[in-house]
């Protein structure tokens, strides 16, 4: 058991100050939601935590304003919260909004935007530090990021992770309906300098090479845009030969299913 | 300026000032950001960017990802601001709940053990660096007054906890006490915080 109840309420400061171990916060968060007093506190500790902040800030370098901006100017926003849903995953909507009929169907799709845009937002997150940090590195890739947000940003995306056998999780984000997807990875195990891991698209008409993966960054590869996807294609994710190779030579460390 | 707070205003309750960055107009902006006012987010970026900064540096060190994870704050802030709530409390007190929580993740993930080990020394003793911005300069010495009407163990826990971005388990560590001392110094030093600073 977690502790009383009292127990758990002195947590309250190590909980706004991000200072609580994970299970504790999980608990300390189970009981904020039946604690009104306790919401209230954490309230007027973070604004007394936000003076903390206020009192040592720096002035950021100027040309990480525009940067900011512009990379804001291209990221989808989420919708405003609707009431709460809970009851199953996006795969399970798809087949529940499958057998609805058309008259609710436009309230539905509304909904699957909200729900996809939700999950999505933890990605962007992530995603939109390479973004950014791409603008830093590649000024004239205004494309890619582009293509990138386009994906991300579709109302059909969908995420997937897997784990790569030689360590480290893989993420797709995909949208069937713009027939590509988004390619992240974190840490995945670093290779010897004469090899690279490479993309394939593996599916009825053969094995396809979509793209050498670029090295990491903080422990996060990608994002890598791939294209050109065929119903019944997999992704699957090799080591290769440092420059890549046109078929695999070694055996997949990771294969996903993109259901097309 | 007339009514610099004098030094020996020890532990008083502060007049309602409260840091420029976080002036009414920051949650007028959110608001606006939520309708996908771009120039309202830059608004949203001039008040909020260099505390987001200042705190993620603090945490982080490193200033290179320190400027990327304040990137990503702000970009998380234009994504989502349709979720600010105003009635749970000021933008900034939203902001900094995502910039700290990334910060500290971060480098929860990232930082091996040895190297916070060294860092802990310096959490606490560096809390004076330079500070150009005026309102900045007054925040920091209000803060600074406040923090030092704590015990020195809540002053501790609560800098250790903040800036450094220890655990509380690791704060114990580090200050060689029990942990559920370290738990109530952490809660009663933010309250006596929020009580000096005047957070309504």
């Amino acid at each position: 058991m977690g502790g009383s109840r009292a127990g758990l309420h002195t947590l309250v400061g190590a909980y706004v100050m991000d200072a609580a171990p994970e299970a504790d916060r999980t608990a300390f968060e189970r009981h904020l939601t039946g604690c009104e007093p306790c919401r209230e506190e954490v309230r007027g500790l973070r604004e007394a935590t936000a003076r903390l902040a206020a009192a040592v800030a720096v002035e950021p370098r100027p040309e990480l304003r525009e940067q900011t901006l512009r990379a804001a100017s291209r990221l989808r926003q989420l919708p405003p919260p609707v009431a709460r849903q809970r009851d199953g995953t996006i795969a399970a909507r798809l087949s529940r909004w499958t057998r609805l009929t058309g008259a609710v169907r436009q309230s539905w799709l509304a909904r699957l935007a909200v729900t996809a845009a939700v999950i999505l937002a933890v990605v962007v997150v992530g995603l939109s530090l390479h973004l950014t940090s791409m603008q830093h590195r590649l000024s004239t890739d205004a494309q890619g990021s582009h293509a990138i947000a386009q994906i991300i940003g579709a109302p059909d995306a969908k995420m997937m992770t897997a784990k790569v056998r030689t360590g480290g999780v893989a993420t797709v984000v995909m949208s069937h309906r713009v027939m590509e997807l988004v390619f992240t990875a974190s840490k995945l195990s670093a290779l010897p300098a004469s090899r690279a891991y490479e993309l394939w698209l593996m599916g009825p008409s053969g094995v396809k090479p979509a793209g050498l993966l670029p090295p990491a960054h903080d422990g996060m590869t990608g994002p890598m845009v791939v294209r050109g996807l065929e119903h019944g294609d997999r992704l699957g994710l090799t080591v290769e030969p440092l420059g890549g190779s046109p078929h695999p030579t070694t055996g997949p460390i990771v294969m996903m299913s993109l259901g097309i | 300026m007339p009514d610099l707070p004098a030094d020996d205003a020890g532990a008083r309750r502060e007049e309602p000032a409260r840091p420029a960055a976080a002036g009414h107009d920051l949650e007028v902006a959110i608001r606006a950001v939520a309708r996908g006012d771009e120039r309202a987010f830059s608004v949203v970026y001039d008040q909020a960017a260099a505390a987001v900064l200042g705190t993620v540096r603090r945490v982080l060190r490193d200033p290179a990802q320190s400027e990327e994870v304040m990137q990503e704050v702000l970009l998380e802030v234009w994504r989502s601001a349709a979720r600010f709530d105003p009635a749970s409390g000021s933008g900034l007190a939203w902001i900094m709940t995502f910039a700290h929580r990334r910060a500290v993740d971060r480098v929860r993930t990232e930082q091996r053990a040895s190297e916070r080990e060294l860092r802990a020394a310096r959490a606490s003793v560096d809390y004076d660096e330079v500070i150009d911005a005026v309102e900045v300069r007054l925040e920091h010495e209000r803060v600074r007054r406040c923090l030092g009407a704590l015990t020195e163990l809540q002053r501790e826990s609560v800098t250790l906890a903040y800036y450094g971005g220890y655990s509380y388990p690791e704060v114990a560590r580090l200050l060689g006490v029990a942990v559920g001392t370290v738990k109530t110094r952490m809660r009663d030093g933010l309250i006596r915080l929020r009580d000096c600073l005047g957070v309504e």
